[in-house]
């Protein structure tokens, strides 16, 4: 699940911050679950072609937030995370999301009025867009390369 | 054990310098962390095969002094350090020609108490390597992965790698990697490779050090390198820009590319700001490639050599 993490090495964005923001999400969101192993920091570092001071530094800081435990001689894994904890980190890049929106939208002086239709419009487009109900399996294709 | 601790250098250069007819290195300051790798990048005759003879005790620095897994080097128990070192030359010994390669390893693990018989046979098997061959019978890919089993072979703390996959095709090159990757997992080991392929250092390295004309350039951390480094372009002419651009943070060039003007900086979350609070947009970025840094900082030096110490830029 973790090899799902990708880096953009043309943005500015540190790497660790990068990696940090996503393997976040995959814990809280409980895609990795409570007792996963993660890899060691070289095993991470080779995967994502970073250094190992970058893995580092992300594992460091996700334990300090206490999301992963590192076990002397075993490894790392995934902690239990506090549902409380768990529907905050959910919302929070939602919430950021829509403060950015609001701000665009107040930039260029919209009503509070014409905000609710334009919200309502996104998530009505985003309803009916929505693939209809599949096998339940949302696999997303890899890139193939064409000729 | 060595019973290095925490922060100890893998190896440390001090003021070191060394003089040949035709080409003079140094002098170097230089400390390569235990527990990473550090990748040493720059273009040909830059020095970095003179250093690595020169941390092997192959030969005597003019001036200066070396440490090498907390010994001095030159001072003495020579064996016992270099028992502990894998040193990968960047050309074969060609005394070694006539004998057949199973023949070599056995001259040579009488060096290595730490020699393990079993890694050995691992990694002929792992490089497809047929040791019954004579040396000068092997093509140059297969006697480069013999040379790399041997090296690995006594677990040495510390690998000196002289541009390792040079011969190798791109399926051994990875195994390679791959094998690197698992020989640092332990975390107390060290690795100093020379290389300049690109895609070398972006896979293995934790540091990196450039090197040209004898001289370190700097040594910096991979991934911090290579977010840092961006270049911007501006429409217009250098005229126009020059003065609006000169204080733009970690400018490192600023230069006319027909028609556009490019800014180089080594800060890019720091110019991006910057540029943003003038209201500056530039008309397009690009993240920079290690070689392309490369370039600029050889470029830089050249600059400064000229200027002297005058119009020193971050």
């Amino acid at each position: 699940m973790w090899m799902s993490i990708q880096l953009n090495e043309y943005s500015a964005e540190p790497l660790y911050h990068q990696i940090e923001v996503q393997l976040r999400a995959l814990i809280v969101s409980g895609q990795l679950k409570e007792g996963t192993l993660l890899p060691s920091i070289r095993e991470m570092a080779q995967h994502l072609k970073c250094s190992v001071i970058t893995i580092r530094r992300v594992y460091q800081d996700l334990e300090a937030e206490g999301l992963i435990v590192t076990r002397q001689g075993t490894g790392t894994f995934v902690a239990k995370v506090d549902p409380v904890e768990r529907s905050r980190h959910r919302l929070e890049p939602v919430i950021a999301a829509m403060r950015e929106a609001v701000a665009a939208g107040l930039r260029v002086r919209c009503s509070d009025e014409e905000l609710r239709e334009l919200f309502e419009n996104a998530l009505r487009e985003a309803r009916e867009n929505r693939s209809p109900r599949g096998d339940g399996v949302n696999r997303t294709a890899e890139g193939e390369n064409e000729g | 054990m060595n019973g290095s601790g925490c922060g100890t250098p893998g190896i440390r250069m001090t003021g070191v310098s060394f003089r040949q007819s035709h080409f003079r290195l140094g002098p170097i300051d230089l400390e390569v962390p235990a527990g990473f790798v550090t990748a040493i990048v720059g273009p040909n005759s830059s020095g970095k095969s003179t250093t690595f003879r020169l941390l092997m005790d192959l030969m005597k620095p003019d001036e200066g002094s070396i440490e090498v897994l907390g010994c001095k080097i030159g001072g003495g128990k020579r064996v016992d350090l270099l028992r502990r070192i894998g040193y990968l030359p960047e050309e074969p010994y060609i005394y070694d020609n006539v004998l057949r390669a199973m023949d070599k390893a056995e001259f040579h693990r009488q060096w290595y108490p730490g020699w393990d018989v079993n890694r050995y046979r691992e990694l002929l098997g792992l490089f497809e390597v047929d040791h019954s061959l004579r040396l000068d019978k092997m093509s140059k890919g297969m006697r480069r992965k013999f040379d790399l089993a041997l090296t690995l072979s006594h677990h040495p703390e510390l690998l000196l790698l002289d541009e390792p996959s040079s011969g190798l095709d791109p399926i051994s090159w990875r195994a390679m990697i791959d094998l690197l990757h698992r020989y640092m997992e332990s975390g107390d080991r060290t690795i100093l490779i020379a290389t300049h392929i690109v895609e070398e250092v972006k896979r293995l390295a934790d540091y990196i050090v450039f090197m040209t004309s004898g001289k370190v350039l700097g040594m910096y951390e991979k991934d911090e390198l290579l977010t840092g480094w961006h270049q911007f372009y501006f429409s217009g002419g250098l005229g126009e820009w020059r003065g609006e651009l000169s204080e733009m943070p970690g400018l490192v060039a600023l230069e006319d590319a027909g028609g556009v003007v490019r800014a180089v900086t080594s800060r890019a979350r720091d110019a991006e700001a910057w540029l943003a609070a003038r209201e500056l947009s530039p008309a397009g970025r690009k993240a920079m490639e290690l070689d392309d840094i490369l370039a600029a900082l050889v470029e830089r030096q050249k600059r400064l050599r000229h200027q002297g110490t005058k119009g020193v830029m971050q």
